[in-house]
């Protein structure tokens, strides 16, 4: 009996040691664009390592270059990424395509809820077609536009003075895109410490989704609607409705009026670059951003102050974050779901959260102590409560290039008016669908 | 082969070959050879070149994606090139891709060739200037376009600076600006390709003997005369040569642009070969933009081949 308990014991260490060695050897590319964020997940995938022993080496591209890359990469059908982080609009395209695999049985079998997770972000990040229980994404990275500002230059009484005598209201921030406009003129030109400082740092890129980015921030405040809700693509009269054409002109006009010489190509890390320096009151950006910007040493702490995207005529707020798929193309599926089954685990999330990432779990966001936990926690919750995100379709890039290019064309390169612009945008997006066989 | 030993060996070779194999060998032409040899070249240049042009064309008539694979491939005809040459926004394109070119070509032959009469020049540190006029085209495009986005900053960058030593007009903002963005990458190219055509010009100028100057000192002739009579008509070949191969690259121009302005503000850089790329491999319109690719291409093989007979003219 001893003998056999000693070869047992002998058996079983063999045995662990054999799997350990194995998930030794094991290794996950996971995917990502390069930002705060993702350093905080390599952090946080530390602790995956240490618990399944398998390795993860991480491709982070620049966002100027993210979709590209990433998109080739799925096109030809390569092998560099077995877990993905995509933006919420590839999801279409990538579960039409078959790039990644569906999560359903997966789900089912791991006892993974979706209840478990914001509906907003279920919605935005997880489901093909829009909406319905197919689920092609782990929501991981919860993220909206919002903004900052320069709360120590709010707080000055000589500017509070000066403000309300003008505007006959206090200087904070703003509950309407009026006042925000108000705010920026007021801090345009104007000299600060002896330096001259300008009122806005707004999107404007376009290569990539900047100006889009940032004019659906103004657009859906006013209750732009992409299409006809009981009609699906028809477009003429919401894309090019009159509160659309409104939005678009006055963000040309915030453009115009208060932003820093040669911001004509500004997205997130240029937005960043004017705010940090001290160069801007306010800057529009994703929530991603604001833990850094909360800890930085020139604008950090009581410096900084954040809001949600303000409203106009609705409360909006344009739709950032991704969630985490799996390559249908990787050769180490079953590592990947395990590394997502450890990533769903609230007590990861909760960590998540800690480390800089945007958890989408309620465990985290329905904690009483979250709205509190973070400067901008709360404004993260208000946002995320009424975000609305791009299309989503297969055909995305070539409707996000389409509206890059008439936005900008309208915006920085004065040309035309906001309705024309509309209208040939919608001409476009028509001919996409029309392409595309949706209508 | 006076070498016994090597001669033993090359008979054991004979002796070991198959004789039908030797046969086939001894009967080999010439031009049999010749193809024998040529053949891969030619093979290669068709899998890669030829092939895939003919494969473009094709394309052009179908509504295929390359992002697509399952999809059903439709023959739509003439349509890619209707939508195409209908497009107001495909001339505008050309347009600014029509004035990049023809304004680069100016102001480079003009500099490149004025640069090339001063380094011709016999003066101290002739070599060590010709070595630092030639440092720009030495770096890769994407480089020289990122760099020029810091110096053309409006607020921080040296070129603003410059400017308002001259004339105080506050900060020049040379990328954002409509008006001042097509030339913003026409200064830039020009910086970095006018001493490539200074290059040519300098061959030609250096390939003209002297007893031609001394031929015209004797019949009294002015510096113009000098320069009109007989160096320019020396120097155009080359001049022409550059012209030729400077007006290819920069009908295709791509990296630099991208880098300094990414076709902005609005479409105002948006060169044929920005668009293309989009339409290629960000929007995934294979077959558009493959007909979009066979306009560009019969546009160069065309214009280059009607300058190719006008170099020809001016060579003889």
């Amino acid at each position: 009996m001893r003998h056999l308990r000693t070869t047992l014991a002998a058996a079983a260490l063999s045995l662990a040691a054999t799997t350990g060695a194995q998930a030794q050897d094991k290794e996950l590319t996971l995917c990502w664009a390069a930002w705060d964020p993702a350093n905080a997940l390599a952090e946080l995938s530390k602790d995956f390592t240490a618990q399944s022993g398998i390795q993860m080496k991480f491709e982070f591209v620049p966002w100027t270059n993210f979709a590209d890359r990433f998109i080739n990469e799925l096109n030809s059908g390569g092998k560099l990424c077995d877990l993905l982080i995509g933006d919420s609009q590839w999801i279409g395209g990538s579960a039409t395509y078959g790039h990644y695999i569906k999560l359903n049985d997966f789900f089912d079998k791991e006892g993974i809820s979706m209840d478990d997770f914001l509906p907003a972000t279920v919605y935005a990040y997880s489901t093909w077609p829009k909406g319905t229980p197919n689920y092609w994404a782990l929501p991981a990275m919860g993220d909206a536009l919002g903004w900052v500002y320069r709360k120590d230059w709010f707080a000055r009484p000589e500017l509070q003075a000066e403000f309300k005598e003008k505007h006959g209201r206090d200087l904070a921030p703003p509950n309407n895109w009026n006042e925000l406009k108000d705010i920026a003129e007021f801090f345009q030109g104007r000299e600060i410490d002896g330096k001259k400082i300008y009122g806005a740092g707004i999107y404007t890129e376009r290569g990539s989704e900047g100006i889009t980015m940032g004019v659906t921030a103004a657009m859906y405040a006013w209750g732009m609607e992409y299409d006809n809700p009981e009609t699906p693509y028809e477009m003429d009269g919401y894309v090019n409705g009159p509160a659309a054409a409104e939005a678009l002109e006055f963000y040309k006009g915030l453009y115009d009026c208060c932003t820093p010489p040669g911001h004509s190509d500004a997205y997130m890390v240029a937005n960043l670059d004017a705010y940090k320096s001290g160069q801007v009151a306010m800057q529009m950006n994703w929530f991603a951003f604001f833990p850094g910007i909360a800890k930085d040493e020139d604008v950090g702490g009581d410096k900084s102050g954040f809001f949600v995207n303000p409203p106009q005529n609705v409360e909006a707020s344009t739709l950032g974050g991704q969630g985490i798929s799996v390559v249908s193309y990787s050769d180490k599926q079953e590592e990947a779901l395990q590394y997502i089954k450890w990533f769903a685990d609230p007590e990861v999330q909760k960590k998540w959260w800690s480390l800089g990432g945007y958890s989408c779990h309620k465990a985290v966001l329905e904690d009483p102590g979250f709205a509190d936990s973070a400067p901008f926690a709360a404004d993260f919750l208000e946002a995320m409560s009424h975000v609305q995100d791009f299309w989503q379709e297969p055909t995305y890039a070539e409707l996000l290039q389409s509206m890059q290019k008439r936005v900008h064309d309208y915006v920085v390169a004065d040309k035309g008016t906001a309705q024309e612009a509309l209208d040939k945008l919608v001409d476009d997006w028509t001919e996409v669908f029309e392409d595309d066989g949706k209508i | 082969m006076s070498d016994p030993v090597l001669q033993s060996a090359a008979t054991a070779a004979a002796r070991a070959t198959p004789a039908p194999l030797a046969m086939k060998v001894r009967m080999l032409s010439d031009r049999a050879i010749a193809w024998l040899f040529i053949t891969p070249t030619i093979l290669l240049l068709l899998a890669i070149n030829i092939f895939p042009l003919i494969w473009t064309v094709y394309l052009s008539f179908t509504n295929y994606r390359a992002n697509q694979p399952g999809r059903e491939v439709k023959w739509v005809g003439t349509r890619n090139y209707e939508r195409l040459l209908g497009s107001e926004d495909i001339w505008e394109y050309l347009q600014a891709t029509a004035h990049f070119v023809c304004w680069t070509m100016i102001i480079q032959v003009l500099l490149g060739l004025g640069l090339g009469l001063l380094i011709n020049k016999n003066f101290k540190g002739n070599s060590f200037w010709t070595t630092v006029v030639l440092i720009p085209m030495m770096l890769s495009p994407a480089v020289v376009g990122v760099f020029w986005t810091y110096l053309y900053q409006p607020q921080t960058g040296i070129f603003s600076y410059i400017v308002n030593i001259f004339a105080n007009v506050g900060p020049v903002d040379m990328i954002g600006s409509v008006d001042l963005a097509p030339w913003a990458i026409i200064i830039v190219d020009t910086w970095m390709w006018t001493p490539y055509i200074m290059l040519l010009c300098l061959a030609g100028l250096r390939s003209i003997p002297d007893y031609l100057y001394e031929a015209t000192e004797v019949d009294r002739a002015n510096a113009w005369q000098k320069f009109w009579y007989i160096t320019l008509p020396r120097v155009l070949p080359f001049l022409m040569l550059a012209v030729l191969f400077r007006g290819i690259e920069n009908f295709k121009m791509f990296d630099m642009v991208v880098e300094l302005t990414s076709g902005g503000p609005g479409s105002t850089t948006e060169l044929a070969s920005i668009n293309l790329k989009r339409e290629a491999f960000e929007k995934w319109r294979t077959g558009y933009s493959s007909a979009f690719a066979v306009i560009l291409f019969v546009t160069v093989f065309g214009l280059g081949n009607i300058y190719v007979k006008a170099l020809n003219k001016v060579k003889q």
